[in-house]
C-alpha cells in the first residue's frame, strides 16, 4: 500500500533522514522506534509532504506522492496525525471531526457513520461534542485527533507519538483502537517512544538511528533485538 | 554538495588530528571567506568615490548635483538596511527622519538666521526625537506593528509641514543659500561634494563596525530568535530601541546634508514616496548586503528619475513594480542573489563530525577536583504550569545542589522542557515559585535570569545562518557576565582560528546542539540547562559529551541540569536523577536507587530507554 | 454645542465603521494567512471609484446591481493579489516578504490611479437620502456605513462559525500544520479569505463613496486608520473592531473639529502609539501563549 523508497529529507540543506525505505501493508501496524532526534518525526513529515524529500520516492498504491503538498497527500488517502495531540482549539469537538471530512468530500452518509463509530469507541467525545476542543484534556484531545483522521477513512494512517503528554494508562485503549482500525484494511504506521507497551499491538517494527534504518523485524522480536543491541554497545 | 562535503570531511579528519590544529589553522584561513561584508565595503567606498568625485573632476555640473543627492540617499538607505536586517525592523518612515533633520535645520538656519552648526545640531536633535517616536513602541512590540507606525508617520509628516505653516512656511517651503559649501577648493571639488561623498562611506563603515561588534551580534540574535536572545541576557526591545535611535541619527545627518545639496525644502519633498524609495532600494539592492543600498538607490532612484526622466509621473509605478518583481523573482535582491550564488559555490562546512568538543577539552585544565556541595543552586517549590486545560508542570518540588549533574528524565511530553522554560524565564509559573542561588526568580524576565549566570540549550538548536560558525559561538562570549578566565580565552582563540570561515548552516542537528553546548560554556554560566543535548549524536560524540559534562561539574564547579533520553548517558554522568511523568515528579534520588524504583523500571527495554 | 457633539459622535462612529470594516477584512486574511494586507485601503478606494464610474446618479436597481459588481470586482482583484503574495511564501525561507509585496501593491494601485485619474478627489452622489439626528442633517451614506459594518460583522460571524468553509478558515488560523494534515485545501481557503476581504472593502468603499475621499492617495490613510482600529480592538477580534473602529473614528472627528482637519491622521498615529505602549494586545486581544 505505502511504499517509501530510499528517502532523503531534512530541513534546509542538512539531511536528517538518509536512505530510508519502508512499506506498510493494509491491515498491518508498523511500529517505528528510535531515540529523540533520530529522525522519526522528520520521516513522518517527509512522507506526508510537510518537508519535501531531497531524493527518493513515496508511493501510495503505486501512485507517487513525493513532491505533493501535504493537503493533497491527505486527500489522496494518506493521513498524518501530528504529535502533541493537535486539534483546533477554538472549534467544537464536533466541528473538529467535520474538518476531518475535508479529505473525503461529498460522502455525508459515510461521515455520519464514521462519527457514530468514533463516538462509540470514545464516548467522552460524544458527551462533550459541543464543547471547545481547548477544554479537553490531553488524552481526550489525542482521541479527537485520531477521530478526525478516522472520519477521513484514509488508506494509510501515520501516527506520530500518540502517547506524547498522555498518562501511561491512556495508551493501551488508543493502541487497541488503532489495532482495530488497521484490521479493517488500513495500513498503519505508529511512531512511538513506549516500545514495550506498543509492540504487542504491532505486526512489524523498525528502529531508526541517526537518520537511517538500524534494523527491521517482527514486532514480537523487538525486545530481544534491542537487548542484543544494548549488549553489543556495552562491549 | 555531497561531494564537497566528503572532501571537506577528509580535511576535517586531518584538522582534528589531536594537537596538529594550530598548524592547520593557517591552512584553514585560506578557505574562501564566509562573509563578503568587508570586500563589499571596499567596493562600496570605491563606487561612492567614483560617482562622488569624478563628475567634479571632469566638470560636469549636472552629474555633480545628481550624485550629491544620490549619495545622500545612499547613506539613508544604508541606515535603512542596518535597521531592516541587523535589527529586523521594517520601517516605512525613514524619509520622516531625513525630513526632520533637513526641515528643522532649514527653519533655524534659513528662517531665523542661526549659524549653520547650531541649526544643524537642532536638526539632529529633531531627527533623534522623531526616532524616539518609532523606538518607544519598539520596546513593546515588533513585526508589522512598527511597519504601520512608521508608515503612518510618513503620511502625517508632510501634512504637518503644510499645516504648521507658522513655523514651516507651509507650502512655500524654505529656500536656503550656502554659497561657501559650493565653492571649489581643489580639483573642482567643493566642500559639499566632499562631505556628501564621505558621509555614505562613513555610514558604510559604521554599519560594518556595528555588525562586527558585540552590540551588532546581539541585535541580530534578537532579530532572528527573540527567545534565544533573552536566554543570552539580551532584551530584544532594547536592541530594537537602540537600532532605531542609531538609524535616526544617521538619517538625520543625511537630512542636514540634503539642505546645502538641494538649497530648498518644501513639504512635497518629504512625502511618503521618499520613505518608499529608501525601503524599496534596500529590497531591490539586496537586504543585508553592504552593497545593497548603493545598487538599490541606483536602480530605484536613478532609473526612473534620470534615465526615464520623461516618464516622471510613472516613477511610483516603477518603484512598486520593481519591488514586487524583486520579491517574486529574486527575494535576495540584486547583490544578495550574486552573494548567494558565491556562498553556494565556495563556502562549505566539513561534513560528518565537523564540530566536535573533545579537541578543545584538552586545553582546559580547571583548578579544582570538586564534589557537589550541599547548598542549593536551583530550587522549585510547588511549581505549576498550565497550557489551557493541559497541566504541563504539576506541583513540582525540586532541589538541585551546587556543582552536581542533575539528570531530568521522563517520556516525551512529561513536562521536562516546560520546566526548563520556566527555569530560564521563558514562561511563567501559574502557581508556586522557584529560586536561583537562593534568590526568588519566579517573576524575573528571561534576560535577568540569564544575567544571574544561567545558560541553556534548546531542543531545536538556535543557529544563526548569517553568522559564521565561530560567530555563532561568540554569541556566548558576548553574553558572559565577567571577564574571561585564561583557559576560556585560549579556548576562544582556538575556536576562532578553526571556525571563522565555516558555515553553521551545514551542521547536522546533533552538531548544532553541540554548538549550543559550547556557546553556553563560553558564556561561563554557573548553572547550565541542557535540553536533550545528545539527541542525534554518534556513540563517540556522546562519549565526548559525557566527558565535557563531567569536566564542567567536577573541574569547573558548574551546576548542570540535563534533560536527556539516553539513559545510559544520564546514569553515566548524573549525581542525582529526577523522573517526571505527566508533569509530576515520580522519583528522585541517586542513580542506583532511582534505577530500582518501580516507577522507572518500565522505561527500560533491554537496558535502554525505549 | 449640542449639534457639534452630535456631528462628532454620529460622523465619528460612521467613519469609524469604515475603519472597522477594514479591520475586519484584515482579520480574516490575517487569520488564514498571517498576512496583514497593506493594500487594503487602496482596495477600499477602488470601491469608491467603482461607485463614481458605475453608479453616479443612477436608479436604485442599477445602483444595487453595481454594489454587487463592485464587491465582486474588488474580491477578484484581491484574490489575484493574494495569489501573487502567497507565491513566494511557498518556497522562500523569508516568511515576511508579504510586508514588502503588499506595500508594493498598495503603491502600484495608487500609482495607476494617479496616472489614469489624476490627483483629484472625486465626488460621488449619495443614494440614501439624508436624515436628521437631534436636528442635525446627516448624509445617508453615514447610516449606510454603520449598517454595512453591522451587516459584515454578523455575516462574518455566521460564516466563520457555521459554514464548513468558514470553520476551515478558522481552523487554518488555529493550527496551520494540523489543517494541512487534515487535508484542508489550504491555498484555496486562503484565496477565499482574500476574496471575502475584497468583497467587504469593495462593497464598503462603494457604499461610503459619497463621504470619503475618492482619490489616488487616500488608500494609505484608510489602511492606517483601519490598522489602528484593528490594534485597538485586538488583532483577530472582530468584536473588538466594533469598538476600535468607532473609537478611532470619534477621536479623528473630534480632532478635526477641535484642532483642525490636517491633524486627523496625527491623532490616529498617537492613538496607535499609545495603545501599543500601554496594551499591545488591544482591548479584546488575548496574549498568545505558545510553547518554546
Amino acid at each position: 500500500m505505502l511504499e517509501v523508497v530510499n528517502l532523503y529529507a531534512g530541513y534546509g540543506i542538512v539531511p536528517v533522514i538518509e536512505d530510508v525505505s519502508l512499506t506498510a501493508r493494509p491491515g498491518e501496524i508498523l511500529l517505528v522506534g528510535g531515540e529523540n532526534g533520530a529522525g522519526k518525526s522528520t520521516l513522518m513529515r517527509a512522507i506526508a509532504g510537510f518537508n519535501r524529500p531531497d531524493r527518493g520516492a513515496v508511493r501510495l498504491a503505486g501512485r507517487p506522492l513525493h513532491g505533493l503538498a501535504p493537503e493533497r497527500i491527505a486527500q489522496a488517502g494518506l493521513r498524518l496525525v501530528l504529535d502533541g495531540h493537535r486539534v483546533f482549539p477554538e472549534l467544537s469537538v464536533y466541528d473538529n471531526l467535520r474538518m476531518g471530512a475535508a479529505a473525503r468530500p461529498g460522502d455525508r452518509a459515510g461521515f455520519a457513520a464514521a462519527v457514530e463509530e468514533i463516538y462509540g469507541v470514545f464516548p467522552i467525545l460524544k458527551e462533550r461534542h459541543r464543547q471547545y476542543a481547548r477544554d479537553l484534556s490531553g488524552g481526550q484531545q489525542q482521541m479527537l485527533a485520531l477521530g478526525q483522521a478516522f472520519v477521513a477513512q484514509p488508506k494509510v494512517l501515520l501516527c506520530d507519538e500518540p502517547s506524547m503528554g498522555l498518562a501511561q494508562a491512556l495508551l493501551p485503549p488508543i493502541l487497541a483502537f488503532l489495532r482495530h482500525w488497521a484490521e479493517t484494511g488500513t495500513a498503519v504506521v505508529i511512531v512511538e517512544q513506549h516500545l514495550k507497551v506498543t509492540a504487542p499491538y504491532a505486526d512489524r517494527a523498525m528502529i531508526i538511528e541517526r537518520g537511517r534504518v538500524k534494523f527491521e523485524c517482527a514486532a514480537g522480536e523487538l525486545d530481544a533485538r534491542l537487548a542484543q543491541m544494548a549488549g553489543e554497545s556495552m562491549r | 554538495m555531497a561531494v564537497a562535503q566528503a572532501a571537506r570531511g577528509g580535511q576535517a579528519q586531518a584538522a582534528h588530528g589531536g594537537q596538529a590544529q594550530a598548524a592547520n589553522g593557517a591552512a584553514a584561513r585560506k578557505r574562501p571567506r564566509f562573509s563578503s561584508d568587508l570586500p563589499q565595503v571596499w567596493i562600496g567606498i570605491a563606487l561612492i568615490a567614483i560617482t562622488g568625485f569624478v563628475p567634479s573632476l571632469v566638470g560636469n555640473a549636472y552629474w555633480v548635483h545628481t550624485f550629491q543627492l544620490v549619495n545622500i540617499y545612499i547613506a539613508a538607505a544604508i541606515f535603512q538596511n542596518f535597521l531592516f536586517v541587523d535589527a529586523g525592523q521594517k520601517s516605512f518612515g525613514q524619509g520622516v527622519l531625513l525630513g526632520l533633520g533637513a526641515y528643522v535645520t532649514a527653519i533655524f538656519f534659513g528662517l531665523h538666521g542661526y549659524p549653520f552648526a547650531v541649526a544643524a545640531l537642532v536638526g539632529l536633535v529633531a531627527a533623534f526625537l522623531g526616532g524616539l517616536l518609532f523606538a518607544l513602541p519598539a520596546l513593546r512590540v515588533q513585526y508589522f506593528h512598527l511597519g504601520f507606525v512608521t508608515l503612518s508617520a510618513a503620511i502625517v509628516f508632510p501634512q504637518l509641514l503644510m499645516s504648521l505653516d507658522r513655523w514651516t512656511n507651509g507650502i512655500n517651503g524654505i529656500p536656503v543659500s550656502m554659497p561657501s559649501m559650493h565653492k571649489e577648493i581643489a580639483l573642482g571639488l567643493s566642500p559639499l561634494t566632499i562631505l556628501v561623498a564621505l558621509f555614505p562611506m562613513a555610514a558604510l563603515v559604521v554599519h560594518y563596525m556595528i555588525r562586527r561588534s558585540t552590540l551588532g551580534r546581539r541585535m541580530r540574535v534578537a532579530a532572528v530568535s527573540p527567545e534565544a536572545a533573552r536566554t543570552l541576557g539580551i532584551r530584544p526591545g532594547v536592541m530594537r530601541f537602540i537600532a532605531f535611535i542609531i538609524a535616526a541619527i544617521g538619517t538625520g545627518i543625511c537630512g542636514i546634508l540634503y539642505l546645502p545639496a538641494v538649497s530648498f525644502v518644501s513639504p512635497q519633498g518629504f512625502n511618503v514616496e521618499l520613505s518608499f524609495v529608501f525601503f524599496f532600494a534596500v529590497v531591490v539592492g539586496g537586504r543585508g548586503q553592504m552593497l545593497g543600498p548603493i545598487v538599490g538607490i541606483w536602480v530605484v532612484f536613478i532609473l526612473p528619475n534620470i534615465v526615464l526622466a520623461q516618464l516622471v509621473e510613472y516613477r511610483l509605478l516603477i518603484y512598486g513594480l520593481l519591488t514586487l518583481a524583486t520579491v517574486m523573482a529574486f527575494p535576495d535582491g540584486i547583490v544578495g542573489t550574486i552573494e548567494r550564488w558565491r556562498v553556494r559555490r565556495a563556502v562549505t562546512g566539513r561534513g560528518e563530525e565537523a564540530f566536535r568538543v573533545d579537541a578543545f577539552l584538552d586545553g582546559l585544565r580547571g583548578e579544582r577536583e570538586a564534589a557537589p556541595g550541599s547548598d542549593i543552586a536551583v530550587e522549585v517549590r510547588g511549581g505549576t504550569k498550565k497550557f489551557g486545560a493541559v497541566v504541563a508542570v504539576d506541583e513540582v518540588d525540586l532541589k538541585v545542589r551546587r556543582g552536581e549533574v542533575h539528570g531530568l528524565i521522563g517520556a516525551n511530553g512529561s513536562g521536562k522542557t516546560s520546566l526548563l522554560n520556566v527555569l530560564s524565564g521563558l514562561s511563567r509559573l501559574d502557581a508556586g515559585s522557584f529560586l536561583i542561588n537562593g534568590r526568588d526568580a519566579t517573576r524575573l524576565a528571561a534576560d535577568r535570569i540569564a544575567r544571574m549566570n544561567l545558560g541553556r540549550t534548546f531542543q531545536t538548536p538556535r543557529i544563526f545562518p548569517q553568522f559564521s560558525l565561530w560567530e555563532n559561538l561568540k554569541v556566548g562570549i558576548d553574553a558572559r557576565a565577567g571577564t574571561a578566565s585564561p583557559d576560556m580565552a585560549r579556548l576562544a582563540a582556538q575556536l576562532e582560528a578553526e571556525f571563522a570561515e565555516d558555515s553553521a548552516e551545514l551542521l547536522s542537528h546533533g552538531q548544532r546542539r553541540l554548538v549550543e553546548v559550547m556557546r553556553a560554556m563560553l558564556k561561563e554560566a554557573t548553572i547550565v540547562l541542557f535540553d536533550e543535548p545528545a539527541a542525534g549524536l554518534s556513540q563517540s560524540e556522546r562519549a565526548n559529551f559525557a566527558r565535557l559534562v563531567r569536566f564542567l561539574s567536577r573541574r569547573m564547579g558548574k551546576t548542570v541540569i540535563l534533560v536527556e533520553h539516553d539513559l545510559d548517558l544520564v546514569w553515566d554522568v548524573a549525581d542525582t536523577i529526577t523522573v517526571m511523568e505527566q508533569g509530576r515528579i515520580v522519583a528522585s534520588g541517586d542513580p542506583a536507587s532511582v534505577a530500582r524504583d518501580p516507577a522507572v523500571q518500565h522505561m527500560f527495554v533491554g537496558g535502554r530507554l525505549a | 454645542m449640542l449639534s457639534e457633539i452630535v456631528i462628532i459622535v454620529v460622523r465619528g462612529i460612521a467613519i469609524g465603521s469604515i475603519f472597522a470594516m477594514i479591520a475586519m477584512s484584515f482579520n480574516i486574511v490575517h487569520g488564514a494567512t498571517g498576512i496583514l494586507n497593506f493594500a487594503q485601503g487602496s482596495m477600499l478606494v477602488l470601491g469608491g471609484f467603482a461607485a463614481f464610474f458605475l453608479a453616479n446618479g443612477v436608479g436604485l436597481g442599477w445602483w444595487l446591481a453595481m454594489l454587487v459588481v463592485s464587491g465582486l470586482l474588488v474580491a477578484a482583484l484581491l484574490a489575484f493579489q493574494g495569489w501573487i503574495t502567497l507565491l513566494p511564501l511557498r518556497s522562500s525561507v523569508e516568511q515576511d516578504s508579504w510586508i514588502i509585496s503588499t506595500v508594493a501593491v498598495s503603491v502600484i494601485v495608487g500609482a495607476v490611479l494617479l496616472i489614469t485619474q489624476g490627483p483629484f478627489a472625486y465626488t460621488v452622489q449619495g443614494m440614501a437620502p439624508p436624515f436628521r439626528i437631534l436636528g442635525v442633517r446627516t448624509p445617508g451614506a453615514y447610516a449606510l456605513a454603520i449598517g454595512c459594518m453591522l451587516f459584515w460583522f454578523v455575516a462574518l460571524r455566521f460564516f466563520l462559525r457555521k459554514t464548513f468553509i468558514g470553520l476551515a478558515i478558522s481552523a487554518l488560523s488555529q493550527d496551520f500544520d494540523a489543517a494541512r494534515a487534515a487535508g484542508l485545501p489550504v491555498r484555496r481557503l486562503q484565496l477565499i479569505a482574500f476574496a471575502i476581504s475584497g468583497l467587504m472593502v469593495g462593497t464598503a468603499g462603494f457604499l461610503v463613496a459619497p463621504v470619503i475621499s475618492v482619490s489616488s492617495d487616500a488608500g494609505l490613510r484608510y489602511v492606517l486608520n483601519g490598522f489602528v482600529a484593528a490594534v485597538v480592538g485586538g488583532i483577530g477580534s472582530n468584536l473588538g473592531t466594533l469598538i476600535g473602529g468607532p473609537l478611532v473614528g470619534v477621536v479623528t472627528m473630534l480632532t478635526a473639529y477641535r484642532v483642525g482637519g490636517a491633524y486627523q491622521d496625527l491623532a490616529s498615529l498617537l492613538v496607535l502609539v499609545a495603545i501599543l505602549m500601554l496594551r499591545p494586545q488591544g482591548l479584546f486581544g488575548r496574549v498568545s501563549a505558545r510553547r518554546v
